[in-house]
């Protein structure tokens, strides 16, 4: 295993509509024995709604001179705060005059562009590694799982550390605890839910993540499994606001791969927020053996 | 009606490529690689963004920042992870919203679309607290949304009112919620705030028109 | 020493046995176990490559080294030392033919479903689904008949992990397409492309798939296949309805693009040779074989994307310049003179029934066929002992001296592959060759019997042609001598590139030239397309002042050659001079046609040319382009009709001056109309720059061609689906190539096809891919524009190989004068007509025969009837209807053999 500690930028969604995510990263990472050193004072960083690149360099510098203060790489469990702090991460590695604006504008912005950021699902698989995950499981996740991937894991291809059409390194994980990946969902995996349209375009974001939801449930799974709190409050919180929407019965669980990983890890359910999930969880629980 | 190239913008196109994430508009060949794989055409009819691009291209300036397809975007970045000359369309689409953005603050168009409402009370949101407030957001939003306060309020509590119980049962919103128990009733603020201040003042749209 | 080639794909097949066949010793180095490359996976193709494969493995000047790898080279131009596999040789050159590899595909194309298919793979499925059990082409996941079938082009080009379009696959996949409808009819094809880059027939084959056999072609690059419930669905852009639409389809294959071959690298850094941006070999378009070491000649797909023509033009032409470098150690094969044996009245057959390495012996059982042979009356002598062609040359030739026989019956691989070498066996240990009968017993019994039955068919198969060997009679060979002078028509580049090419091997050469000046068609061009920014007439310079120094070569301008008569090794002709009395009397053993293209097709009344001042072509454009241009709003117009073809060029020479417009006057509004943007190659990052730099690409439909009038182009764009206006200061408008005008005079003088006036060939099938500069009248070669109007890297490669070929034959002491012509064998002939269609003079026609099913006696009751080929007198020997019979029905036999199978069809 080649890391011992991570800087943890937990994203906004964490302080509430994922609070789950948070409190399931928080828990595994401590059953694997890395540590994690929440990046002090973190702000938002910019989301998918602050679209000029300049500002979202400058909100994530400061996040990541923070981290770079403790000499840590920095981890999420989410997808687009990974998305902005990898890029902004490329950005101000590659350019040194933007590095000089930014430290101009505050002194807290001032980043040298020494730290990795890092996803969490790339964490699991490619530094602490199957094996020694492997080692450290102490039950059977034995669910049908439609694993879903969204957006900014595979795409766009400069920050991307998966497959953009279908990504494994969440199957892989899946397997490893015991799980069974439902065949007729590859084409989904990274279809977007429809969240960035939530607030705008309600009708579109409802029916797209209602297709995600049909394709998990007519290719027969258990639950979906997921790496981004977006994609949760689209696929989970608003599962029955979605079914009264559209008057469909869907009642397809959702939870994270934290949650999924931390069963198998032993870890109590209510540590790993399995009671906070919108969609009852239970028959998931009634799997792990 | 035949697209008299004279009467358009030729210069529409290198305004774009002067724009953050506009800059690669030129190599499109209109392949439809775009159009054909984005999420979107299936929920809006006539969704086209390689029709934009080429629209873009050709200097159809008026049309291209007043059509509301600029604001059903994703941002899901399927069409510029596969676009095989490197467009990156979902940047594009933004730089042309920016664009659209300061010309409707400019007074010289109307956005048909509440999404710049809703993306400038997040952005200010962030500026005030450094963090999301999701509540403070709705607050912002919805009656500038909806026109007035009170319809705004309305609004707010007809989508709000089912989902808000459920992540208040949850534990999720709610002054019992959470690790601390006003989370998501009250903002949660980081302590530097003024630095937030400073970047939005210095780089964001503000810091522009000064 | 000797020249080494590495990679036995097509090119470095070509370019030994070009090579050996002159008399250079050839060290072929394939890191595979198997000869043949990429060409040998291709359902078609394989077939014709085949008789070459042997020739290379049974030639004696040819060292093949299979399994090998190149590890180390030191030394330089003429004396190289090389490491191959452990083993040490020394070469004077080297040739670099390592050829391509395919792209890895995204994962949206089928998610993984196995009905989701590359090409190449595909090309295996055709195969297969030829020869299994139902003949049916099936889903690879459920054994389902394929009832729709898609294609979608530049998978894996014109993208960002390959900038440049493959070439290849536009044709290959009309080639595919073709193949599906010939076979099954009813399968509905959808091809999906950007642009479609084919060219002379292969332009006639897709207008045939979309207008005769219905195959649908779709605007769009679909960037996903979807697995969904049983099918498989792509989404397409419905561009006139503007809207997206779904298909389901059975079955998709995807159109791969070509890399580099992953050795590449490895290659480069072993050999010092420079790669390109792209990974391939670099080299220039004006000197399109050179690498970037002296001595290190390169050719076919490793140099750039292309097809088998072109990478066999190449190979020719590499090892010319190979050769160059080298000396002739070897003897050639077949030049001895033969002292052929008494036959006498007495007869002593020998059969000798070959193994083919277990093709044959797994499944008839040999050693039972001899014996049943063994006991025919006639029969002297059985040999079944060999498993190899070449232990089974060695066997006939020890027959032939230490028995003494004088009927040879020859059974195993097939007659196209071998039968040469064997009649060179039988000369060579003194019995007339002729008196040899061949039996196909690999394709024609082995592979195509049952098991149970195969042995008593291979013994019907041999009882026959012991029959047949009975009647077969000496025919004198006579022997000529090669006049070691060759003519070259024409004195463009490609013509004086021949000339130079001939000159330097060591032979003398008649360039004639029609005009006042040696330069032809680049004399009209001024900058050369491409980064370079070469000039045309310093290029010219070049070569017209190194042909003029050269001693060998005798320059003959103004003048025009007539009454050519003679075949291959000795022609004769009369060059008139221009309004002078005297001609002269001119030999040569060898000719090669250059005459190029003329650019001369006036679009008087198109466009207004010709009234309105400020419309003009792309050539007097090119001249505007050198000096200042003030024009604001350009719009170039590619694909304006009229007479001639379209060049290979055309399209890259309207995105250049686009290009060169823009860079001139940075805020012109330049706008180019077209149907197909054919920016083949490394020419798609020119067409890259172009819109990068701003130039507006509108495409429009043959159909509605775009209009001029008052001032205002019209266009109606098919992608934007609307009518665009420009108001342009100048219209350039590019316009259709036409060939020489002699060409009509020459194809009947030396009775060599033309075909819109060019030396192009009919339908596309392996002996003339494998032959691009041949022509069917042997000894007379074609080149550059005169074949098709091509970029002048190929013009240059193309004559190269022409020289390369007319060296094999001039570098002959002797010819021998064939006596061959072909016959059907109408049992087996399935009446599919191929060979009609290839026949170049037209000596092939179909009829109707009755069909007997029963015979009672004398009485023979007739069922039906079918069609089937016939030969008639034209017929000049060429083989091409034997080297492509699919049915194996067709055979070269020399004019008594004829009248041999009528003997015996009458007897039976
Ligand atoms: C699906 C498909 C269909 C096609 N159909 C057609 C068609 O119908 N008509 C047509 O004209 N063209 C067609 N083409 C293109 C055609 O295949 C090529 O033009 C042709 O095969 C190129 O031949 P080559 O000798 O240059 O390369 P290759 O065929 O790739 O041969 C190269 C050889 O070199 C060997 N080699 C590589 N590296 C080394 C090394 N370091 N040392 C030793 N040996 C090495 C390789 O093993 C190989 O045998 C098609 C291509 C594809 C992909
Ligand atoms: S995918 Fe890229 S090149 Fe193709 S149409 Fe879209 S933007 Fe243009
Ligand atoms: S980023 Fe926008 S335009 Fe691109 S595929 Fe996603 S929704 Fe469509
Ligand atoms: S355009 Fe080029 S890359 Fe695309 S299919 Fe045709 S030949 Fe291949
Ligand atoms: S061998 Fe004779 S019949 Fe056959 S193609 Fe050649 S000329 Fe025609």
């Amino acid at each position: 295993m080649s890391v011992d500690k991570l800087a943890y930028y937990p994203g906004c969604p964490s302080e509430a509509t994922a609070i789950e995510q948070h409190m399931s990263t928080e828990a595994v990472f401590e059953k694997l024995g890395v540590e994690l050193v929440e990046v002090e004072d973190w702000n938002c960083c910019g989301a998918a709604e602050v679209e000029d690149p300049r500002v979202v360099y400058a909100l994530n510098a400061r996040n990541l001179a923070i981290a770079e203060k403790e000499d840590l790489d920095i981890v999420t469990p989410c997808s687009i705060c990974y998305y902005n702090l990898e890029r902004s991460n490329r950005a101000l590695k590659a350019d040194e005059a933007l590095r000089t604006k930014l430290k101009g504008i505050d002194s807290s912005l001032d980043y040298n562009g020494t730290i990795k950021t890092k996803h969490v699902l790339d964490v699991f698989v490619n530094d602490i590694g199957l094996d020694e995950i492997s080692s450290k499981l102490e039950k059977k996740v034995n669910v049908k799982v439609a694993p879903y991937y969204g957006c900014y894991i595979g795409r766009p291809p400069e920050t991307a550390f998966d497959d953009p059409d279908n990504p494994v390194l969440m199957d892989k994980l899946i397997e490893l605890i015991g799980g069974e990946i439902v065949p007729n969902f590859n084409y989904m995996k990274t279809v977007c839910c429809g969240g960035p349209l939530m607030m705008t375009r309600g009708d579109i974001a409802f029916d797209m993540a209602r297709k995600i939801l049909d394709v998990a449930k007519n290719a027969g799974a258990d639950c979906i499994s997921l790496a981004c709190p977006l994609c949760g409050m689209m696929l989970d919180g608003k599962q029955a606001d979605i079914e009264k929407a559209l008057d469909v019965t869907i009642g397809m669980p959702v939870v994270y791969i934290t949650q999924l990983l931390g069963l198998a890890l032993g870890i109590e359910p209510n540590k790993l927020g399995l009671n906070k999930n919108a969609v009852d969880t239970k028959e998931i629980l009634g799997k792990v053996v | 009606m035949p697209i008299k190239t004279w009467e358009l913008d030729p210069n529409f196109k290198n305004e774009i490529m002067s724009e953050a994430g506009g800059e690669r508009l030129a190599s499109c060949f209109q392949c439809s690689t775009c159009t054909l794989g984005c999420p979107i055409t299936e929920f809006v009819p006539g969704y086209n963004p390689r029709k934009i691009i080429q629209m873009s291209l050709l200097g159809m300036r008026e049309e291209v920042l007043s059509n509301p397809d600029l604001w059903v975007c994703l941002i899901c970045q399927t069409c510029t992870a596969r676009c095989p000359q490197d467009v990156r369309i979902a940047d594009v689409l933004g730089a042309l919203r920016r664009i659209a953005e300061r010309e409707e603050e400019a007074g010289n168009l109307k956005i048909d679309s509440p999404r710049p409402l809703f993306d400038k009370a997040f952005q200010h949101q962030l500026k005030k607290f450094g963090r999301l407030y999701d509540m403070g957001l709705a607050m912002e939003y919805y009656p500038k949304k909806e026109g007035s306060f009170i319809k705004g309020m309305l609004a707010m509590m007809k989508d709000y009112k089912d989902f808000g119980m459920r992540m208040f049962l949850k534990g999720k919103m709610g002054p019992l919620g959470g690790g601390s128990p006003v989370k998501g009733m009250l903002a949660s603020k980081i302590k530097q705030k003024d630095v937030m201040k400073k970047i939005f003042e210095e780089l964001g749209e503000e810091g522009k028109e000064k | 020493m000797g020249i080494a080639i590495i990679g036995g794909g097509v090119a470095g097949i070509t370019a030994a046995l070009d090579l050996a066949d002159s008399g250079y010793k050839v060290h072929l180095i394939e890191k595979n176990a198997e000869l043949g490359g990429k060409m040998g996976e291709l359902a078609e193709c394989q077939m014709g490559l085949s008789p070459y494969i042997a020739k290379v493995e049974n030639h004696p000047n040819i060292d093949l080294m299979l399994s090998s790898e190149l590890e180390r080279l030191s030394g330089t131009a003429g004396d190289f030392k090389l490491s191959v596999s452990g083993n040490e040789i020394g070469v004077e050159s080297v040739v670099l033919a390592p050829g391509y590899d395919i792209p890895e595909v995204a994962k949206s194309y089928g998610f993984g479903s196995p009905d989701v298919v590359v090409s190449l793979d595909f090309e295996g499925i055709l195969k297969a689904a030829t020869v299994s059990e139902t003949g049916e082409l099936v889903r690879p996941s459920d054994g389902k008949r394929v009832k729709r079938l898609g294609f979608i082009k530049c998978v894996g080009s014109r993208c960002q992990e390959n900038e440049i379009c493959s070439t290849a696959c536009c044709a290959y996949t009309a080639k595919e397409a073709w193949e599906v409808k010939e076979r099954y009819p009813d399968v509905e094809i959808y091809i999906f492309y950007m642009d479609i880059r084919v060219f002379g027939k292969d332009e006639e084959l897709v207008a045939e798939l979309k207008d005769k056999y219905g195959v649908k072609y779709i605007r769009s690059r679909v960037p996903e296949v979807i697995p969904e419930g049983g099918a498989l669905t792509v989404k397409f852009e419905n561009l006139e309805k503007g809207t997206i639409e779904k298909l389901e389809l059975d079955m998709v294959v995807l159109a791969v693009g070509l890399l580099p071959s992953k050795t590449m690298g490895k290659l480069a850094e072993i050999t010092g040779v420079k790669t390109d941006t792209y990974g391939y070999i670099e080299t220039s378009l004006t000197s399109p074989l050179e690498t970037s070491v002296p001595g290190i000649l390169a050719c076919g797909t490793a140099t750039a994307p292309m097809k088998v023509r072109e990478s066999v033009a190449q190979a020719s032409g590499a090892a010319l310049k190979a050769a160059g470098l080298s000396q002739r150690t070897e003897p050639i094969p077949g030049q001895e003179e033969h002292k052929f044996i008494e036959v006498g009245d007495e007869l002593k057959t020998g059969v000798f029934i070959c193994g083919c390495e277990g093709e044959v012996a797994n499944t008839v059982d040999i050693p039972a066929v001899a014996e049943r042979i063994n006991e025919l009356k006639d029969v002297a002598y059985v040999n079944s002992e060999t498993s190899t062609l070449k232990e089974a040359m060695d066997a006939i030739e020890s027959g032939i001296v230490d028995q003494r026989l004088n009927r040879i019956v020859f059974a195993g691989q097939s007659p196209r592959e071998c039968e040469d070498m064997v009649r060179d066996a039988c000369a060579g240990a003194g019995l007339n060759p002729y008196l040899l009968e061949m039996v196909n017993l690999r394709e024609q019994c082995a592979w195509v019997q049952d098991p149970k039955d195969a042995t008593e068919a291979a013994v019907d198969m041999l009882k026959m042609a012991a029959e047949r060997a009975k009647y077969l009679e000496e025919i004198p060979v006579e022997r000529y001598p090669v006049i070691p002078k060759a003519l070259v028509i024409g004195g463009g580049i490609s013509g004086m590139n021949a000339a130079l090419g001939i000159a330097d091997a060591g032979y003398e050469v008649h360039l004639v030239e029609k005009g006042a000046e040696l330069g032809g068609g680049l004399k009209k061009t001024t900058e050369l397309q491409g980064p370079g920014g070469e000039q045309a007439a310093d290029v010219l310079k070049e070569l017209v002042d190194k042909v003029t120094a050269n001693e060998r070569i005798n320059v003959h301008t103004k003048v025009k050659e007539e009454e050519i008569v003679g075949r291959a090794g000795s022609f004769k002709a009369k060059i008139v001079a221009e309004g002078s009395a005297e001609d002269a009397e001119i030999e040569f053993g060898a000719c090669v046609i250059a005459t190029g293209a003329r650019r001369d097709f006036v679009p008087e009344g198109y466009f207004g040319y010709g009234k309105e001042k400020n419309v003009t072509t792309v050539s007097e454009f090119g001249k505007m382009l050198a000096g200042k241009l003030d024009a604001n709003t350009i719009a170039l117009i590619q694909d304006v009709p009229g007479e001639g073809v379209t060049a290979r060029y055309s399209s890259i020479e309207v995105v250049d001056s686009a290009l060169k417009a823009k860079e001139k006057n940075p805020d012109a509004n330049v706008f180019v109309l077209y149907q197909d943007i054919k920016t083949y190659g490394k020419w798609e990052v020119l067409y890259k720059d172009a819109r990068e730099k701003g130039v507006i690409f509108l495409r429009y439909d043959k159909e509605k061609p775009p209009k001029y009038e008052d001032g205002i182009v019209s266009v109606y764009d098919v992608i934007f689906n609307d009518e665009i206006q420009i108001k342009p200061d100048l219209v350039v408008l590019s316009t259709p190539t036409m060939p020489a005008e002699e060409n009509e005079r020459l194809s009947k003088m030396f009775m060599i096809p033309l075909k819109k006036g060019f030396f192009m060939e009919k339908p596309e099938r392996p002996k003339m891919v494998l032959t691009p500069v041949d022509t069917v009248n042997e000894g007379v070669f074609i080149c550059g524009s005169a074949v098709y109007p091509a970029m002048i890297d190929e013009c240059l490669a193309m004559s190269s190989a022409a020289a390369s070929r007319a060296c094999v034959l001039l570098a002959k002491d002797f010819l021998e004068t064939p006596a061959m012509t072909s016959v059907v064998d109408e049992e087996i002939c399935a009446g599919c007509g191929v060979c009609e269609a290839i026949c170049p003079v037209e000596a092939i026609e179909l009829t109707e025969e009755p069909v007997p099913v029963v015979t009672f006696g004398v009485t023979t009751v007739v069922g039906g009837t079918k069609k089937v080929a016939k030969t008639g007198d034209g017929c000049i020997g060429c083989g091409s209807c034997a080297s492509y019979c699919p049915s194996g029905a067709m055979s070269l036999r020399n004019f008594r053999d004829r009248q041999v199978y009528a003997q015996l069809d009458f007897a039976v």
